[in-house]
């Protein structure tokens, strides 16, 4: 069997209507993640990487061109493509094994199939012992890390991550990441990150795609090759970072290259480099 | 926290349950005190040992327990069907614009007519008898129960929605499982006006008309210028309303276990 979790964005645009105007949120997005890649996002804000992971997600279907995952058009969510807020989103009424829980609900097992995946993902998340907890009684991680077990819960093919680290200490975060690194290596997922922090997008990598804003569009795609596990403070993770980093501030500086050709808007070059494992 | 700033007079720390009777004690007092001087004559505000002896009699003869147990009765029927209606008619408009489009404007109408301005046509369409007094005491918890249901909808915040999206609620999920628990609170809170609402609504139908339960005490109590009788059965009244209240609060509380602890 192929592996799971062939996505491929199609000239996709979404606009908006801004008091009348329309604004141009995405326009013309093409990229094609392999299965099983790890593909972080960063770009400023208002450059349409959040709207992007909706649109993957299917919680919005206003938009045109296509997302393609494994053959199929995406058209509404589905239990294959979880997602992670920005923020936990955990029910404050319910516990961390019930929230974890909820992602089950339409997954049509039995209730012993059920409870045994509830806490396979919440050891998974290192939560073990917090299963009965309120989400009020969890800090900032604990709380990412069980609203990230929701996410895994119905094993999706593509897990999309939207800036889930962003509110957490640099401590935490970074152990989060770490976590983040061993969860996609063990379960073998195609993971999307988006995220503001540059130096998170290359040390959890496989490819960092820099986005631009007004009109959201994606301007440069750069490789990671290092090999995992990946040392924080390696040189040649920071010179790679500090090319991100150019590449994003030229997307904020000076005016909007309008006629610019980037090449993850040529699929072919896309292809190229990461042929689907078929 | 700027409030804090501010020396506190030093005032002794009481309990708060402590705090809570002083203020009813101090008026005890004073109404014993002008009734020992004869403030007022004791024809218009007899003295509390006279209003807790007519309570004793009250209590004594049955009196007290049969017109009680009848008050209790209507307000237990007119609250559960008002409210039961009045969830439904705020689920049914807090789930679907268009059936508050519909249904909004004459709601409002309605519930602009005071309770009581419907006992007289009431009066008319369904007599004097028992169904009278469940109509209006329904109609009386119907409302805040109806507009805080549909408030406490509307306000369930879209990120918690979203999720049941993502994971493929069905309507009934999506209601089930995260609507109604995240609108717990103001519907509660409904609720708990509602049941107040719906003990006023009683004492005033029963003044108005009724041969029995406590609002009937009290008019009997006027009437034979029983004053004291009429001022334990207004205490009475007062002393369920609490009660009321306080049950409504405990369960209130009991559903909402994840907020504490």
């Amino acid at each position: 069997m192929a592996r799971q979790g062939h996505l491929q964005i199609d000239r996709v645009s979404k606009q908006f209507r801004v008091s009348g105007a329309p604004l141009h949120v995405l326009d013309a997005v093409d990229l094609s993640v392999a299965p099983g890649e790890f593909l972080t996002i960063v770009g400023a804000s208002g450059c349409g990487k959040s709207t992007l992971l909706r649109l993957i997600a299917g919680l919005d279907t206003a938009f045109q061109g296509n997302v393609i995952l494994d053959g199929q058009r995406v058209t509404a969510p589905s239990l294959d493509r979880g997602l992670v807020f920005q923020e936990p989103r955990l029910f404050p009424w319910l516990t961390v094994a019930q929230n974890v829980a909820l992602g089950l609900l339409n997954a049509g097992l039995g209730k012993a199939a059920r409870d045994r995946a509830v806490s396979e993902h919440i050891v998974l998340v290192g939560l073990d012992g917090f299963q009965d907890a309120y989400p009020h009684q969890l800090s900032g991680g604990m709380a990412q890390r069980a609203a990230i077990a929701r996410g895994l819960v119905n094993r999706p093919g593509v897990l999309l991550l939207d800036e889930p680290l962003g509110a957490l200490d640099a401590l935490t975060r970074a152990r989060l990441q770490d976590e983040l690194q061993r969860i996609w290596a063990a379960e073998g997922i195609t993971m999307l990150l988006v995220t503001h922090d540059v130096e998170e997008a290359v040390y959890l990598g496989d490819r960092v795609v820099v986005m631009a804003p007004r009109p959201g569009r994606i301007a440069a795609v750069f490789d990671v090759p290092h090999p995992r596990p990946r040392d924080r403070s390696s040189p040649a993770l920071a010179g790679l970072r500090d090319q991100v980093l150019a590449a994003l501030e030229a997307t904020t500086s000076g005016p909007p290259p309008t006629g610019m050709v980037h090449i993850a808007s040529r699929p072919a070059l896309a292809e190229q480099v990461f042929l689907p494992a078929e | 926290m700027r409030a804090a700033a501010i020396p506190a007079p030093a005032w002794p720390a009481m309990p708060p349950g402590v705090i809570a009777v002083l203020f009813p004690l101090g008026l005890l007092a004073l109404w014993s005190v002008s009734a020992r001087f004869g403030w007022f004559p004791p024809q218009i505000l007899p003295s509390p040992t006279e209003v807790g002896t007519a309570l004793l009699d009250l209590a004594r003869n049955g009196d007290l327990a049969r017109n009680s147990g009848i008050s209790l009765l209507r307000v237990v029927e007119g609250f559960t069907a008002g409210s039961f209606l009045g969830l439904l008619l705020g689920i049914a408009m807090g789930l679907s614009p268009k059936t508050e489009d519909y249904v909004k404007p004459l709601f409002t109408a309605f519930a602009q007519v005071p309770t009581l301005g419907w006992i007289p046509f009431l009066m008319l369409l369904v007599g004097i008898g028992e169904p009278l007094k469940i109509l209006v005491i329904a109609k009386a918890a119907f409302v805040p129960v109806t507009l805080n249901t549909l408030a406490g909808i509307r306000a369930v915040p879209s990120i918690y929605v979203e999720v049941g999206a993502l994971f493929r609620f069905s309507r009934w999920q999506l209601l089930r499982k995260v609507v109604l628990p995240a609108a717990i609170p103001p519907i509660f809170t409904g609720l708990r006006y509602g049941l107040t609402h719906a003990w006023n609504a009683l004492v005033a139908v029963e003044l108005l008309a009724s041969a029995e339960g406590l609002g009937y005490l009290l008019v009997w109590g006027r009437q034979m210028f029983w004053l004291d009788t009429m001022m334990g059965a207004m205490v009475i009244i007062g002393i369920v309303g609490f009660t009321f209240d306080r049950i409504m609060a405990v369960i209130e509380s009991r559903l909402q276990r994840w907020r504490l602890a």
